[in-house]
């Protein structure tokens, strides 16, 4: 049971930010939609027999979502808006990912996309004072695809290790990724073979143990978010990995219903101050009053 | 100053607990069990893979020859070439077979540098790092193949 106003202020940042996102991060479905010989349709293509990407349909798709982004972060239509973002922003997602390399960073968003439409219409917008449980399963699930981004990466290496829990922080992961990237802040780390693995041990157990922030609360799990975002800003230092459609998603973890109380908070305080200046300004005394009318 | 609590129906409820028993089951699989097709339940595998001590670290890169007779190379992102170097890299045996599928970066690069003279051949390279123990060793390049745009 978390307050709807939450899910409100989050439609308007995520919609927004899938925007960015089409620009920014996952920009190339149009122009890979020019190179039919090179798609190979995921699963979830194949399955349910979308066409393959020509320009004109990745146009279409971008549109759509323009569209369709900028009425959902409006908190206009939620439900239909919403639903046609999420199958767009899918499919648009899924087109990047079909010409031979998959990211990971996107399973938050993604589901974003497709739980934020379940709240349905949220009558106060950012100043609802209602709370239920449907925006509660809506952050919830959100937050389980954060958390889970980091702990589903430190199992798939554990697998990809041959089940061993050494094999992926011993291993020259590290060097191999600033080798790849001969111009980044990295090279200074090369001389360093152990001090990249103490780095390569520590990102494991932090992604091993992330599943707990689930369970925080308060000041830990601003702890947390700050730790993650830290996390985020060195991997983009070191190896130009941003991690951007995920860490926008640590939103839902955060109690954005303050914003509006807040907002208020800070408008009467202006409120309060001007008035305050206007009264000290030297009122004009015409004559002076006897205190008493009688002599 | 209370808050309302919006109601929620049995058949609600119910149909989302289902969900996320779902989602958490196939995004678990995923990870422990099936390879990217399955995106977005597909195992998260960004750098979850294990090199060696004594592995070679490959670079693959695109050079162009162009009419002036410079030989570039042709970064291989989207802004410069439309495709980028991770697509070019899951797709290398196609390209040394089929030499033909590096007209996508050649077109890319080219509609993308009209200033630039024509481009006359491209060649697939890749920078080769060898690790000795754990450490940065010698590295050399290969070339794996050619194709000459039709004039």
């Amino acid at each position: 049971m978390l307050p709807e106003s939450r899910v409100a202020i989050l439609r308007t940042a995520l919609y927004l930010f899938v925007i960015i996102d089409i620009h920014l991060f996952v920009r190339d479905p149009i122009p890979l939609s020019r190179h039919p010989e090179l798609y190979q349709p995921l699963l979830i293509e194949r399955l349910f027999h979308l066409p393959p990407p020509s320009v004109p349909l990745t146009i279409t798709l971008y549109l759509i979502l323009m569209v369709g982004c900028l009425v959902a972060a409006a908190n206009v239509l939620p439900r239909l808006a919403g639903a046609v973002v999420a199958a767009a922003f899918t499919w648009w997602t899924a087109i990047g990912m079909s010409y031979g390399k998959v990211d990971h960073d996107h399973l938050a968003l993604v589901v974003a996309m497709w739980v934020l439409p379940t709240v349905g219409v949220i009558a106060d917008r950012w100043r609802s004072m209602e709370r239920s449980a449907q925006a509660g399963w809506a952050l919830k699930c959100i937050q389980i695809s954060v958390v889970f981004t980091y702990f589903l990466s430190a199992l798939t290496k554990i697998r990809s290790g041959g089940w061993s829990i050494t094999s992926w922080p011993e291993s020259s992961i590290l060097m191999w990724a600033i080798v790849r990237r001969p111009h980044g802040l990295g090279q200074f780390l090369l001389p360093y073979p152990e001090l990249l693995h103490l780095m390569q041990w520590f990102s494991f157990t932090a992604e091993l143990t992330a599943i707990v922030v689930l369970w925080l609360r308060g000041r830990a799990l601003l702890a947390a978010a700050v730790f993650w975002m830290g996390f985020h800003v060195f991997t983009l230092a070191i190896l130009y990995i941003h991690f951007a459609p995920t860490a926008i998603c640590w939103l839902a973890f955060a109690p954005l219903e303050r914003l509006g109380p807040w907002l208020r908070r800070v408008k009467a305080g202006r409120r309060e101050r001007a008035r305050g200046r206007s009264a000290r300004h030297p009122v004009p005394v015409l004559r002076d009053q006897a205190v008493d009318s009688g002599g | 100053m209370g808050q309302g609590v919006r109601g929620i129906s049995r058949m609600s409820y119910g149909w989302r607990i289902a969900a996320t028993v779902l989602g958490i089951g196939l995004l678990l699989s995923g990870s422990l069990r099936m390879s990217d097709d399955l995106w977005p339940f597909g195992p998260l595998s960004q750098y979850a893979f294990s090199p060696a001590k004594d592995e070679t670290i490959v670079i693959t890169r695109v050079e162009g020859l162009l009419a002036d007779g410079r030989r570039i190379d042709l970064p291989l992102r989207v802004e410069s070439a439309g495709i980028s170097r991770a697509e070019i890299e899951a797709r290398i045996p196609q390209i040394t077979a089929d030499p033909a599928l590096l007209r996508a970066v050649a077109e890319g690069w080219t509609s993308r540098h009209p200033a630039e003279p024509a481009l006359l051949k491209v060649w697939l390279v890749q920078d080769e790092t060898r690790l000795v123990n754990g450490r940065v060793g010698p590295a050399r390049l290969v070339v794996l193949t050619t194709w000459e745009l039709p004039s």
